[in-house]
């Protein structure tokens, strides 16, 4: 037969046969491009103070306030298949009954895009101009992926579910990412080295102690 | 034309292809479920709050066991909000405790704020129990046309016109 349905038919069925194979392909070639990220984070300044979750909350709950320095080095992350790299910085403790880190909360995230995605990030127009303008002729810029952090300060101050966090011991701060391709398999921070892809080289900060709460002066006196 | 009223072992024939078809699908669907241990395997993403990681219509494929390790911050799972029936794709940021009864919190990517205010009343973490799966791979735009369908109901009923017609006009 060789009406044109039956054409249309086998067009579009070719046609869709050999998208998938090419995305399939371009999914794999992440296998063969090597990972070597390296991070160093530093635990800078913490403070626990008390505050309520939402303005029109009266629940009372203590936050922690942490500042860090991180100087990382994910450049190898970014090639011609990855969209975007989400970092993020988690505080992670243990429970008050052992020592397994059984609690982790995201500090501070940012996303950093390939020149390729730029246009797709929720942005303000001027930030876009200069973004769009950093990477200009390029489309895949392993220079993003280089990080340099002083005293910054968290995005998300933590707490915990019991409003308690002053004074918590062998707190530990780890970065982590999670590479977004344009298609195919996401991946996280390693666990175990597979193939080219290494383990993030360093990125847990040492271990440290949550402060007590920190009391007004005002009431010190009193 | 109209050959089914001429023939009706080769219109029943078709009728019998046609229900292969439908059912290769749902079988396939239903594997799937059972692989991936999710009731959805493969959902559209219908908002714009994770991205620019994703965009409206790009498919993503969810897995739903904990072989190795529990479900865990940094993760993009799909949860659904209890007497909601509308799946939401976000970020885990937080999580407190182990097991089955472990506090998740969530975010969208894009989002300010974190999920607390999308979940049910009195409800301020999620549990495993409510996420149907966790995000492992990504094919962007294919899943635009069952926004399209839902969108535009009238499109259904002219896909399903042409499905007919062609099954009818066709000959063999």
């Amino acid at each position: 037969m060789h009406s044109s349905i039956v054409r249309f038919q086998n067009v579009f069925g070719f046609f869709t046969t050999v998208a998938f194979v090419v995305a399939a392909l371009i999914a794999a070639s992440d296998l063969i491009a090597p990972r070597t990220p390296s991070a160093n984070i530093a635990v800078k300044d913490v403070q626990v103070v008390k505050g309520r979750p939402h303005y029109y909350s009266s629940k009372k709950e203590e936050y922690a306030i942490i500042k860090f320095s991180l100087s990382a080095d994910l450049s190898s992350l970014l090639t011609w298949n990855t969209k975007q790299i989400f970092v993020y910085v988690s505080a992670s403790w243990p429970n008050s009954t052992s020592t397994e880190l059984t609690n982790e909360a995201v500090i501070w995230d940012t996303i950093i895009t390939n020149p390729s995605a730029d246009h797709l990030q929720n942005i303000g127009p001027v930030a876009m101009k200069k973004l769009i303008r950093s990477a200009k002729g390029k489309s895949i810029d392993p220079s993003r992926g280089k990080i340099e952090l002083k005293n910054q300060k968290a995005k998300y101050q933590i707490t915990a579910p019991t409003g308690k966090v002053a004074e918590t011991d062998n707190v530990v701060l780890k970065m982590h990412y999670n590479v977004q391709p344009w298609v195919g398999i996401l991946t996280w921070t390693p666990q175990v080295e597979f193939g080219r892809w290494k383990k993030v080289k360093g990125g847990v900060s040492k271990v440290f102690k949550l402060p007590a709460l920190k009391v007004k002066k005002e009431e010190k006196k009193a | 034309m109209l050959s089914f009223l001429q023939n009706p072992r080769q219109a029943a024939a078709q009728l019998l292809n046609f229900g292969l078809i439908l059912s290769t699908a749902f079988m396939m669907w239903k594997g799937l479920s059972v692989l991936a241990d999710s009731p959805s395997p493969i959902v559209v993403v219908l908002s714009g709050s994770m991205e620019p990681a994703f965009q409206r219509g790009d498919l993503l494929f969810l897995w739903n066991r904990n072989f190795f390790e529990e479900t865990k911050v940094g993760e993009i799972v799909v949860y659904n909000v209890k007497g909601k029936d509308i799946p939401i794709v976000h970020r885990v940021v937080r999580k407190f405790g182990v097991g089955e009864k472990a506090k998740l919190l969530t975010k969208g990517d894009n989002n300010v704020a974190d999920d607390t205010e999308l979940y049910a009343r009195g409800q301020d973490y999620l549990e495993r129990k409510d996420i149907i799966g966790s995000v492992f791979a990504y094919i962007p735009f294919v899943g635009y046309v069952t926004i399209l369908l839902s969108e535009h109901p009238w499109l259904k009923t002219v896909m399903l016109g042409i499905m007919g017609l062609v099954v009818v006009l066709q000959r063999e």
